[in-house]
């Protein structure tokens, strides 16, 4: 027993209605969550803990900030997988350079010599 | 000034007719956002590894950066982001005039967050004594930040030329000049509210009392003010009003989407910026 055309489009006028506002929903409650994280970052550095607790803390968060808005304000989420792995290429190309040069330039042997 | 919704059959996730079942558009803008991530990743290394090793004698930067001003201006772009991600989800929808108010949003969000960097350089360079070459911390620093202020600033000249867009008329064969004349006066109302806006904060600062600082302000300011209220007004009152139906729809949704993702972009690199730059200074 088929749904006529008319049920048909006002069916789907109901889901795209709901979808909108479904939406409309997470983004917002996204765009809160990522304020509280940022709040989160600020209060963080002034706390006294361990720096390695502290930095190890920043990155999750600012990973967490990251993911957020790529899955969800960028639909990656929803689009096709490729959209993902094409832009983690660049993505981990990118990382694994700021790994290599800060592992280089970070080593006691790259010190700059004092001047004079 | 109503639009023409488009079949509510288009999936603007896939497109059928390409190879890759992905919008063409959208395929090249998330290959460019891959290479700019390393472009960025290189000016955030540079930054960190002058942090590692600071020269001796250098800035301080815990005396040099603002948290507030920052944390502000953090705060502005998420919401931008938000607002974009709404203009997408509107004219995916077919609601051309729901995208054009969230545009206007984003471009206003924009514009707070290249007004507190203007804002900042300014008083980093006069008030700090950073310039861009008297210290390694003001080389690396203006470098990444004044880069990602620049894409700022190509984004909210994006998000401009899409809204002036949003109302090209089907049927108007002098569509050009129209478009181009509305793009001005849009940037000139923009440009004009910033030079308003540190004005008045510039006023504030220097006077010792609010009431002199806004008499400061209004003798000093008082054209651009006046010069800012005529290009809103021919930007409500004429260049808003289309003389019949627009051409932007739906099936543009790709376009905003594309662009979309360019601001978003702009926005997680300054999620990495803000802690990278900024917070890590104060462990």
């Amino acid at each position: 027993m088929s749904a006529s055309p008319a049920h048909a489009a006002a069916g789907h006028a109901d889901h795209a209605h709901h979808d909108e506002g479904s939406k409309f929903q997470i983004y917002v409650q996204i765009a809160m969550l990522l304020a509280v994280i940022t709040g989160v970052e600020i209060v963080a550095v002034y706390l006294p803990f361990a720096k390695w607790i502290l930095v190890t803390s920043l990155v999750v968060l600012s990973v967490v900030k990251f993911m957020f808005v790529i899955f969800y304000f960028m639909h990656l989420r929803w689009d096709k997988p490729f959209c993902t792995i094409l832009f983690f290429i660049g993505l981990v190309l990118a990382s694994g350079t700021m790994w290599a040069l800060l592992a280089i330039f970070g080593a006691e042997a790259s010190t700059p010599p004092p001047v004079g | 000034m109503s639009s023409h919704a488009a079949p509510a059959t288009i999936d603007h996730h896939h497109d059928p007719s390409t190879s890759t079942g992905i919008p063409n558009k959208k395929l090249l803008m998330w290959t460019f956002l891959a290479s700019d991530c390393m472009f960025f990743a290189a000016l955030i290394s540079t930054h960190l590894i002058y942090r590692l090793h600071p020269p001796a004698g250098g800035l301080d930067p815990k005396v040099i950066f603002s948290p507030e001003l920052t944390s502000f201006s953090t705060f502005i772009l998420l919401m931008s982001s938000l607002m974009m991600a709404l203009a997408v989800t509107a004219i995916q929808k077919g609601n051309v005039k729901s995208c054009r108010w969230s545009l206007l949003t984003t471009i206003f969000f924009g514009m707070i967050f290249l007004g507190c960097q203007v804002y900042e350089f300014d008083h980093f360079v006069h008030d700090k004594k950073m310039t861009l070459s008297n210290s390694m911390l003001g080389t690396t620093f203006y470098t990444l930040t004044g880069t990602h202020g620049c894409h700022v600033a190509l984004g909210v000249l994006w998000l401009c030329l899409m809204y002036v867009r949003s109302f090209k008329v089907a049927s108007d064969a002098s569509w050009f000049g129209k478009q181009l004349l509305h793009t001005v006066t849009l940037l000139v109302a923009l440009l004009l509210s910033l030079k308003v806006t540190l004005g008045l904060v510039h006023g504030l600062q220097v006077e010792p009392t609010i009431g002199a600082g806004i008499a400061h302000f209004f003798g000093h300011e008082f054209i651009y003010i006046a010069l800012a209220l005529v290009a809103y007004g021919a930007l409500a009152f004429y260049f808003a009003k289309p003389a019949g139906p627009v051409q932007f729809n739906e099936t543009n949704a790709i376009d905003v989407e594309s662009m979309g993702l360019y601001w978003h972009f702009v926005d997680i690199v300054w999620i990495v910026i803000f802690t990278a730059v900024y917070l890590l200074e104060y462990l």
